[in-house]
């Protein structure tokens, strides 16, 4: 299945390029250079071959993992079968579809309203999650520096456990009967699996398994401000509250924006962990998120090129509101300039 | 610029090959079965997809035909994963020579060319060995296209110790079965006489099949949908009432709160296919001894009607470059005595074979049901089987509306009887979505 990029929530199993952000390094992860405005003036009319030939390996792998498997997406989604025989079960052919898939897909209520949910879902989750990375991270910047070494170590643990098993490991304790947290509760417990709750049960899960990647990302930026500006709010008599406040948070702006949308894609693509607790829960609907709407009609259905479709309909949305909170961002800052 | 054009070059013959390969894109399987050439003294390997633990069957086979070895790979359970993968693994071109496929799932499998017909590779041949309407599940068209492994006659398992002590009846229909299930919430503190699975849409569709609803027939090429026939909505009321006065416990089945709840003596009962016995047996060892098995409670009184849930077949998928050999194994493991004795013994369900149940282990005193010779419920409940009831071939598809439309009635949003005419519409929606005819009946 086609996806934008796999970092951040919701993919599960940590992929290549989250493992390319060293824990801690601070310059790899001071600014969001991919969206950088281009910069303008001096630059030489003709790049450098050398560049070429360092850019080489990464076009060649960006055409072939991420931009060829976008357009065969495409492609199929553009296809149908079409049966034969008697009852159909004759030999099927593969016909032109033309945007066929693409309007069955709009017209299933399940598929439109899995948007809706994920958006409410990233409304709640992406703010609390991203406030939490922040809080530790400050409280981390605060502490001395073998503590808080051992600390950011065990707070990033859980993003190295797969999306899959902190699920199960999370189904235990939400499963009425076996959890510990339902037994000790006794009558006052909520039901975790409940159609009202279960949203917020998988959220939960999410912010535990990213609030220690993101904040990670943070704390490389807090580590980037250079130390003259703290002896200067010092000087000018602000406490620890207010260097947090004044300092801290607006500079590191640049890491919450990038933390930002890197979960908006993570909570489009939902997944891993929705697939496990549907085993759990029949709250989770078979077209609960959008990319197990889709996963549905691969594999229950054995339609691909409807599947193909709404993975398309999905990264669209995805680029669409990654890009528009951008833009969102950016032009406040324009402005405050 | 050289390097630049060079890398350029690069850069579209690796863009070349993957759009090159899909102009060859095919409906069905990537790769179709042939027979590869064999030469003598050489080994052949086949890959099996199951979700039992038949391992011991297959080293028997591995023993005595050390020329045709098979590697056992368990996958998920069939909607649980199993399918999932095999679908994929079919259209990727890299599918196993056999898996396990559920007799529902083959018409699926069939659609989307996904099966060797075993016709042109001798498997006609082997028909007598088999009960009839077993071998009938894997025929389309006058073809065969899986070996019947085994099925699930349905029973009544129970708990004859808290039965006895509460003072229930053991019942005999399903509203004898009601009235056991209030006395089971009064007397028994929180226990329930069963669970309903949401998610099990595969277990409640037994019970329609007993009342002799047809969910989907055909006729000439048109398919007919009729899960809100009037004998389904009836069954459909009957649990709805139950669930209304909350004498079930809902939760999913043959999962862990369920298990734990069995071993609890929190659910005295369980309406199941005759391989049950291994799970209660396997996931409940404390509770040895205490078990008995009876005919399902009955719709009209004194009836003997039956259902099934469950049956797989061996099917040998498309793709594989052994079907001769495959078809050979597939043979010996469901009809031979001793790979039988196993399968059952690994909970694979009812044999397809012919056997004499006196002959096989099967007929043996269980000392987990109190030395009851059990099976013979099942013999007796399998030659009750209404064999005329079909599956869809998007009957996966099917579960998942149900699952979906069973999820919010046991919440408390809609009803059983609702679930099954919402699922009706969207039944037939799927058949036209495929490109067949289809209507309401």
């Amino acid at each position: 299945m086609m996806a934008p990029r796999t970092e951040a929530a919701g993919d599960g199993a940590p992929g290549p390029a989250s493992a390319s952000s060293p824990p801690g390094g601070p310059a790899s992860t001071a600014a969001p250079a991919p969206v950088a405005p281009a910069a303008g003036g001096r630059r030489s009319p003709r790049p450098d071959r050398a560049a070429w030939f360092f850019l080489g390996p990464f076009l060649a792998l960006f055409l072939f993992a991420f931009v060829l498997p976008i357009g065969y997406a495409v492609y199929q989604s553009l296809l149908k079968v079409e049966r034969h025989g008697p009852l159909g079960l004759g030999k099927p052919t593969v016909g032109f579809a033309g945007l066929e898939n693409y309007a069955l897909a709009l017209q299933q209520a399940d598929f439109v309203e899995s948007f809706g949910r994920v958006l409410l879902f990233g409304i709640v989750q992406v703010p609390v999650m991203l406030l939490l990375a922040l809080v530790l991270a400050l409280l981390l910047d605060q502490l001395a520096d073998r503590w808080a070494g051992l600390l950011r170590a065990s707070y990033f643990l859980p993003y190295g456990i797969p999306g899959v098993i902190a699920t199960i490991l999370w189904g235990f304790l939400y499963v009425p009967g076996i959890s510990p947290i339902t037994e000790a509760l006794g009558s006052a417990s909520p039901e975790f699996l409940s159609y009202d709750n279960m949203l917020w049960s998988v959220a939960n899960i999410v912010v535990w398994e990213f609030a220690g990647y993101n904040m990670l990302i943070i704390v490389a930026q807090l580590k980037s401000i250079p130390q003259e500006l703290y002896e200067a709010a010092r000087i000018d008599g602000a406490g620890p509250w207010q260097t947090a406040l004044r300092i801290k948070i607006p500079l590191v702006r640049p890491a919450l924006v990038l933390t930002c949308v890197f979960s908006i894609i993570g909570t489009m693509q939902l997944f891993a962990e929705p697939l496990v607790m549907r085993v759990l829960s029949p709250a989770v609907t078979a077209n609960y998120t959008p990319n197990l709407s889709a996963y549905n009609d691969a594999f229950a259905n054995a339609n691909v090129y409807l599947a193909a479709a709404k993975a398309v309909l999905l990264a669209l949305v995805a680029c669409a509101l990654s890009f528009g909170f951008l833009s969102l961002v950016t032009r406040k800052e324009r402005r405050g300039r | 610029m050289p390097v630049r054009r060079k890398v350029l070059a690069w850069g579209a013959a690796a863009a070349a090959a993957p759009a090159l390969a899909a102009c060859g894109e095919s409906a069905g399987a990537a790769r179709l079965t042939r027979q590869a050439p064999r030469r003598k003294g050489q080994k052949t390997r086949l890959v099996f997809w199951t979700w039992v633990p038949l391992q011991k069957a297959v080293a028997l086979w591995n023993r005595k035909r050390p020329d045709i070895h098979v590697e056992v790979q368990i996958v998920p359970a069939n909607t649980q994963g199993g399918y999932q993968k095999m679908h994929s693994s079919l259209k990727a071109g890299s599918p196993p020579d056999l898996a396990q496929i559920e007799y529902y799932a083959l018409p699926e499998f069939m659609l989307v060319n996904g099966l060797t017909n075993l016709s042109e590779h001798g498997g006609d041949k082997l028909k007598d060995s088999y009960v009839d309407w077993q071998w009938k599940q894997g025929v389309f068209g006058g073809e065969l296209f899986a070996m019947p492994q085994g099925s699930g006659p349905m029973g009544f398992y129970y708990r004859k110790d808290l039965f006895e002590r509460w003072d229930i009846e053991v019942p005999r229909t399903w509203d004898e079965f009601r009235r056991a299930a209030v006395k089971v919430k009064k007397r028994g503190a929180g226990a329930h006489i069963c669970a309903f699975p949401p998610n099990n849409a595969m277990w409640y569709a037994a019970f329609p099949w007993q009342r002799g609803a047809q969910w989907i027939r055909s006729e000439g090429d048109t398919w007919l949908v009729d899960i809100d026939s009037e004998a389904s909505l009836e069954v459909a009321d009957f649990w709805d009432g139950l669930l209304r006065d909350k004498l079930l416990a809902v939760m999913p089945d043959t999962q862990s709160a369920w298990y734990k709840a069995v071993q609890s003596g929190q659910l005295v009962s369980w309406p199941a296919a005759q391989w049950g016995d291994a799970l209660l047996r396997g996931n409940a060892p404390g509770t040895k001894g205490k078990w008995r098995v009876t005919t399902l409670p009955q719709w009209e009184a004194g009836d003997n009607a039956s259902a099934n849930w469950g049956g797989s077949s061996t099917a040998i998928l498309q793709g594989t470059q052994h079907p001769a050999e495959a078809l050979e194994f597939a043979h010996w493991l469901n009809t031979d005595p001793e790979s039988i004795d196993l399968l059952v013994a690994a909970g694979y369900g009812w044999p397809a074979a012919r056997i004499d149940l006196k002959d096989t282990a099967l007929g043996k005193p269980d000392p987990f049901f109190g030395g009851q010779r059990y099976n013979e419920v099942f013999q007796e409940s399998d030659s009750h089987v209404d064999t005329s009831w079909k599956w869809a071939p998007t009957t996966i598809q099917s579960f998942e509306h149900i699952k979906d439309a069973f999820g919010r009635a046991t919440a408390g949003n809609g009803s059983i009887t609702g679930a099954m005419k919402d699922v009706q519409g969207r039944v037939v929606d799927d058949l036209k979505a495929k490109g067949l005819k289809v209507r309401s009946a």
